[in-house]
């Protein structure tokens, strides 16, 4: 965390790491410069000459390419032309999918047309405010609905002096059946229980917030809007686990959300719910934030744990898992920012009261991000079981009156579904069933008349882009994929496209070291089993013998 | 000296019996079953990137048997059809980038990479052939090492060497994902960077990324073709 934030602090204050730099925080800090090099060639944030101009950066990812067109940067590119000081480049999702298009000016999102935003580029109106909102909404899963008795299951918690009571919270997470939230499903409560009876010291305790996935920005609303919910859970980890030190790590675009976050920590710190003695107690937790320096890798468990070491975040070789080996090798506790935000109200209302949360035999409550083709994109809290037709219709429905085509249940790496599984429950086990899978929970719903295969490649172009490098088969193979792929779609399809594609991946997915490359191919994948009609075309001559 | 845990396992259907610890690679080794590979070495820290040395241990996905350890009970398939495949497909992908000729073959003739491409049977590629554009580049500025970052298959056998066997902390990666490749200090050419030229680098590296700059001419040792 040192050495990444000196340079993240002169990449602020300079617009560059320089070489210069990288020479006197090598001589300061006693660093290789070879070890500086791959830590500013790897993260994104980072340039070696300051950029001279004005940065204008553009989504090109799946919902904002579905609003903007894949011409967008070109068209803003061109409303700039002549007005120098400018420079327009496109980005891996920003995570204001519910805004497609999303850009940013400098680091302050903005929407709209392209001469509303050459304006903001310009200078020419004003930038919009990028502050915390003053009003936050009311979600159902806040159990201090009147503001005031915030960090009361923490206070229940530190007070006890029964020694059962971490294995009871413990319990309560089993019995609520609370899985994790960003995409992997692992029982929290095993987790909990895992990291507790890890043997080493000291322990920690980290937020993963660093949602990346096209597609998903549920966390960045909570990270906003129930920042207290995340602290106190952090905190009750921490008692439960017997860690003094929590780390959220956080994405960089979350500028906003990161101010929010920084208030409640101040205020929880005023009201005695962080640092030393909790409420008069003998627990002692405290929260820092680390702005992460870039990259969707970075959102894979060990690849974050890397970056924290401040070396290039590349995923590790597992096992063994952070459980027991995680930051610095000690005992880590990893949540996501929506799984730890579920666990006040469980344990304030109990495991019984969230099971009856959900419907059709679901148990309780879940964050859906949804954008694409409706007509109020946005976050949604729903009960476990609601079908995805059901969620649709809460969004208001298909924009423009269109009909449902496809959907994409869970981001960029869950399997694209057609809309005759429209009843399909938004669970893990139901969606599996139904050939995908709930993933992160980004629903994207796709209209009639959209051409599903550029779609789908945005996806494995954004897995391939993001792609760390560090083993073959997702740094190589996730090329030569979309090589193959849009060298069919320009007409030139290569020999049994269809069957090399799948031995493709099921190298990718067998071979690769993580879950990037496992999943890098599955959206092209799951558009060719599953549109057959519409996509086997599409990718040439011998593709469609193959089908028949 | 204290009692070593004993794991029993079986590899290809041989009981093999080791000391807790243990990868199965090593395991293999010992029990006479060789699990080709590309990054690793007994020499140096295994880092399992390659995915060369895959084996299917029945889970999910496949293990990387140069960092996993033996597990009791574990019944390792380190030579099946399937494992073979994925090898063959990994062998493909490197091969699709790799240049027309590998200085290391022209010379000791003793090119891993190609040599596994023999092993596989590999007469065509399926994949676009990255390597005629030159895209990567050559650096020739050290006055003993020839750099081809155009076979480098980024196995980090030379970081290692000269970071943590030879602690001359020169080499590194820079770049990310497909354009990810090795540098020098803050990427300098080779020759104005501060390598020692120690030889450590092209000593273990698998292919023709890191070769010795030929002062007197060495007649080629001529092992097949190329490719």
């Amino acid at each position: 965390m040192k050495l990444l934030n000196k340079m993240m602090h002169l990449q602020d204050r300079h617009g560059a790491v320089t070489d210069t730099m990288l020479r006197e925080l090598s001589l300061s800090e006693r660093v290789p410069l070879q070890h500086l090099e791959g830590l500013r060639g790897f993260y994104p944030v980072f340039r070696s000459a300051p950029a001279q101009r004005r940065q204008v950066q553009v989504c090109r990812d799946i919902a904002c390419l579905m609003h903007g067109g894949s011409n967008f940067c070109e068209l803003l590119k061109a409303a700039f032309a002549g007005a120098d000081a400018i420079d327009v480049e496109e980005v891996s999702c920003v995570g204001r999918c519910d805004t497609a298009p999303a850009v940013l000016v400098g680091e302050v999102p903005v929407s709209g047309s392209v001469t509303e935003i050459a304006q903001w580029a310009t200078g020419k109106k004003p930038l919009p405010a990028h502050e915390p909102t003053a009003s936050p909404r009311h979600w159902p899963t806040d159990p201090y609905a009147d503001g005031k008795s915030r960090y009361g299951a923490l206070r229940d918690h530190v007070a006890s002096t029964d020694d059962r009571k971490h294995d009871a919270l413990i319990q309560t997470l089993k019995d609520a059946d609370l899985r994790g939230l960003g995409g992997a499903a692992f029982p929290t409560g095993m987790k909990w229980e895992l990291t507790r009876k890890a043997d080493g010291a000291p322990k920690y305790v980290i937020c993963n917030a660093d949602e990346s996935e096209p597609g998903t920005f549920k966390d960045r609303v909570l990270l906003e809007e129930l920042p207290h919910l995340l602290i106190e859970a952090m905190a009750l980890a921490g008692w439960t686990i017997g860690a003094t030190q929590g780390i959220v790590y956080l994405r960089h675009e979350y500028a906003k959300e990161q101010k929010a976050l920084q208030r409640e920590i101040d205020n929880a710190r005023a009201i005695g719910a962080l640092g030393k003695n909790i409420f008069g107690s003998a627990t002692d937790f405290d929260i820092e934030i680390f702005v992460s320096p870039g990259g969707y890798i970075l959102g894979e468990e060990t690849a974050l744990l890397e970056a924290l070491e401040d070396k290039r975040g590349e995923p590790r070789n597992k096992p063994p898992f952070p459980t027991n080996h995680g930051l610095w090798g000690k005992p880590t506790l990893m949540n996501n920012v929506e799984t730890f935000c579920a666990i006040p109200i469980i344990l304030a209302r109990g495991a019984g009261w969230w099971s009856t949360q959900g419907r059709r035999g679901y148990k309780g409550l879940k964050y859906m991000c949804v954008s694409g083709d409706v007509v109020s994109p946005g976050v949604y809290c729903v009960p476990w079981g609601t079908s995805v037709s059901e969620l649709l219709d809460l969004c208001g429905g298909m924009a423009d009156g269109k009909n449902l085509y496809a959907f994409s249940p869970g981001g960029a790496s869950t399997n694209i579904l057609p809309a005759t599984k429209r009843d399909v429950a938004l669970d893990f086990k139901a969606l599996q069933d139904a050939g995908s899978s709930l993933g992160t929970g980004a629903m994207v719903f796709i209209a009639e008349g959209r051409d599903l295969l550029e779609l789908a490649m945005s996806e494995v172009k954004f897995f391939r882009n993001e792609s760390c490098g560090k083993c073959v088969p997702c740094r190589v193979g996730s090329h030569k994929a979309v090589e193959l792929v849009e060298s069919a779609m320009a007409g030139r399809p290569a020999a049994n496209l269809v069957e090399l594609l799948a031995d493709l991946n099921s190298t990718l997915v067998q071979t690769s070291i993580c879950g990037l490359g496992q999943v890098a191919l599955a959206p092209v994948m799951s558009v060719i089993n599953n549109f057959p009609d519409d996509i086997r075309p599409k990718l040439g001559a011998d593709a469609v013998k193959e089908s028949r | 000296m204290s009692a070593t845990k004993l794991i029993k396992l079986t590899i290809d259907g041989h009981d093999v019996s080791v000391p807790e610890g243990t990868t199965i690679w090593d395991a293999a080794r010992q029990a006479g079953i060789e699990i080709p590979v590309l990054c690793h070495s007994p020499r140096l820290r295994p880092v399992g990137v390659c995915r060369m040395c895959v084996v299917d241990i029945g889970q999910r996905v496949m293990a990387a048997s140069c960092v996993r350890p033996c597990e009791d009970g574990m019944k390792v398939d380190a030579s099946s059809p399937k494992v073979q495949r994925h090898r063959k497909v990994l062998t493909q992908l490197l091969l699709s980038d790799y240049p027309e000729n590998s200085r290391r073959e022209q010379t000791t003739g003793d090119d891993q990479l190609l040599a596994l491409a023999r092993r596989f049977g590999i007469d065509q590629i399926p994949f676009a052939e990255g390597a005629s554009n030159g895209a990567r580049g050559r650096d020739a500025s050290s006055a003993v090492i020839d750099v081809d970052h155009q076979a480098c298959i980024l196995c980090d056998k030379c970081m290692r060497a000269c970071n943590e066997l030879q602690h001359n902390d020169v080499i590194t990666r820079t770049g990310k994902g497909y354009g990810a490749r090795i540098a020098f200090d803050l990427d300098a050419p080779m020759g104005s960077s501060t390598c020692v030229s120690c030889g450590e680098c092209m000593a273990v590296c698998p292919t023709g990324a890191l070769t010795n700059k030929l002062i007197v001419p060495v007649r080629a040792n001529r092992r097949g073709s190329n490719r």
